[in-house]
């Protein structure tokens, strides 16, 4: 997804003088390119995260676009109040792309875990809030970004998430998609753990359980019209998330289930209101000893529809 | 200091007492410690009027220090960029003026500001960005020296110089007070020269409280291709002597008794209070 996120971001530069690529000493091999041939707008700001999202800020006063590129935990957290008082409540056009969502930063732990951010997040007013899954859907979010004027924020994992949607990929105007159709469960998925999800309905699907997987790019604002639409033709609806289950995409359907009255039952999985644990080499190690990797979702699928 | 800049400053510390009365709140004596600087600043040094609030050549001015609002406001009504109208609804019901300055709800404000810490990062943004449009223009920037213990403000600090940023200009309101003590009491040293000038900055001093001296420091060329810090030397709650220097004033308005030296000090007459 990184190379993915630099490649359509040298392609906005390229068209638009006035796109900026922000990081704190984040850049990736990925950059050299953008930096080499267009070194007026790349910027480093060393790592001080908070200053970089403040300054974003003021270059957007000034008619820049700054998509501000490190490590999702250093911006959700460390620099939230930035990232509320300088740029949400400013209403700045300033991008704020979280690299290395969820479990991504699968070797090192927690404190680069992004595991809360979006709960953080969408708690703050005019902060639209974008979770691609795949690298075809980062290119179509960045451009979602650069076409809507105002604050938005991305959340992207690392790499080698697999793809499931087309080249010339556009992002719904619901920022939802339909992966696949079932009378079983209904599945709300975001991120890439969609990969998760996709193997978790394979292996149901052999043993006769089929569902409906619609996969959120667009989580704030979160569109409710498959929610309403679909959740009446199924016995139960799951959400799938890595991320905590308190204020991610659970909360979401659950609130909207609310809003409408719904009273069918939901099932959140992701992390149970606790920080993740282990290390691993690769991702799908550390999603596996969190109960998150296909398998395991299966399982409590299947649990919950018998 | 020209005696007619006198009695401007004098006039706008009285028209601020004011108003902070009629709201019922205010930070009297943080406003009070930077009357010549936004003074200075917005009658002699900024190119800015009221025609050019958005113009992208425009210099720019962000109060770091959002909490002396109330002397930015009254010295923008002066200059003629805010109605004097707008002022009168500080604190009132429906108003869109409040103790910290906020842009969503006024022109010429060029960031909101109220969290210590953001204002200089959000100013090396926009500097940065006149640079990269081949702007002369300017940014200011006025910081307290309570606010320096904020992280940010490093961050920040390191920067500037870093981004060659010589269209810069910081202006330290050094009163040596915070809100429970002093500056020195809290954090120990405060050699902000030794400081400021290792992390990369021309460093300059001036007696903050007078606007020829401030003139010159911000009309001298800056040849030095370094981002330029002026300590301002102030006193918290200047021109009203029982105010001066003491911390309880941080943010308090005069009773009863007190009220008396404040009319006394900036003659007003119990009518105008009224």
């Amino acid at each position: 997804m990184q190379r993915a996120y630099l490649s359509k971001l040298m392609e906005l530069c390229e068209k638009d003088s006035n796109v900026l690529h922000l990081v704190a000493d984040s850049g990736t091999g990925y950059d050299e390119m953008l930096k080499r041939s267009l070194p007026k707008q790349m910027v480093n700001f060393g790592i001080a995260e908070e200053h970089m999202v403040a300054a974003a800020a003021g270059l957007a006063t000034a008619g820049k676009i700054p998509f501000v590129y490190t490590a999702g935990a250093f911006l959700a957290y460390r620099a939230l109040e930035f990232v509320r008082d300088d740029v949400c409540f400013q209403n700045q056009n300033v991008k704020i792309v979280g690299m290395g969502s969820g479990l991504s930063w699968c070797s090192l732990g927690p404190t680069h875990h992004t595991t809360e951010d979006v709960a953080v997040l969408r708690a703050i007013p005019n902060l639209m809030i974008l979770s691609p899954s795949t690298p075809n859907q980062v290119a179509a979010c960045v451009e979602q970004a650069y076409a809507h004027k105002g604050p938005v924020y991305i959340r992207i994992g690392m790499s080698n998430e697999k793809e499931f949607f087309a080249e010339d990929y556009k992002m719904p105007r619901n920022g939802q998609d339909v992966l696949c159709e079932g009378r079983d469960v209904l599945i709300f998925t975001t991120g890439s753990i969609l990969e998760e999800v996709m193997e978790a309905v394979e292996t149901l699907q052999a043993q006769g359980i089929t569902a409906t997987v619609i996969n959120v790019a667009q989580v704030k604002p979160f569109d409710t019209t498959f929610l309403y639409e679909k959740a009446d033709r199924v016995n139960a609806i799951v959400t799938v998330e890595e991320h905590n289950v308190q204020g991610g995409l659970g909360s979401l359907v659950a609130e909207g289930l609310s809003d409408r009255g719904i009273g069918k039952r939901l099932y959140r999985i992701g992390l149970q209101d606790t920080f993740a644990t282990g290390y691993g080499k690769n991702q799908k190690a550390v999603r596996k000893e969190n109960s998150l990797d296909g398998s395991s979702i299966a399982m409590r699928i299947r649990e919950i529809c018998q | 200091m020209k005696e007619m800049d006198a009695a401007a400053c004098k006039e706008l510390r009285k028209k601020i007492y004011l108003t902070a009365e009629k709201g019922g709140l205010g930070h009297l004596a943080s406003c009070f410690s930077c009357v010549e600087i936004l003074y200075t600043l917005y009658h002699k040094v900024l190119h800015i009027s009221k025609e050019t609030l958005k113009a992208a050549d425009r210099d720019r001015l962000v109060l770091s220090k959002g909490h002396a609002g109330l002397a930015l406001y009254h010295v923008m009504a002066l200059e003629g960029l805010m109605e004097e109208a707008v002022i009168d609804t500080f604190l009132q019901p429906g108003s869109h003026l409040g103790g910290e300055p906020c842009m969503r709800d006024l022109e010429g404000i060029e960031a909101t500001t109220g969290s210590l810490g953001h204002g200089l990062s959000m100013s090396v943004g926009m500097a940065m960005a006149q640079k990269m449009d081949g702007l002369s223009a300017r940014t200011f920037c006025i910081l307290g020296d309570g606010e320096c213990e904020e992280g940010t403000v490093w961050e920040a600090a390191m920067s500037a110089p870093a981004f060659h940023l010589d269209n810069l200009v910081v202006i330290l309101d050094c009163n040596q007070i915070q809100k429970m003590t002093t500056v020195e009491e809290t954090i120990g040293l405060t050699n902000w020269k030794e400081k400021w000038t290792d992390f990369g900055w021309l460093v300059k001093e001036v007696d903050g409280h007078d606007t020829d001296a401030l003139e010159q420091v911000f009309k001298e060329e800056n040849t030095s291709g370094k981002p330029l810090f002026v300590i301002a030397h102030t006193i918290k709650g200047k021109g009203v002597s029982i105010m001066e220097n003491n911390p309880i004033w941080h943010f308090k308005l005069p009773n009863r008794k007190e009220k008396k030296v404040f009319l006394a000090e900036l003659d007003i007459t119990e009518e105008e209070l009224e």
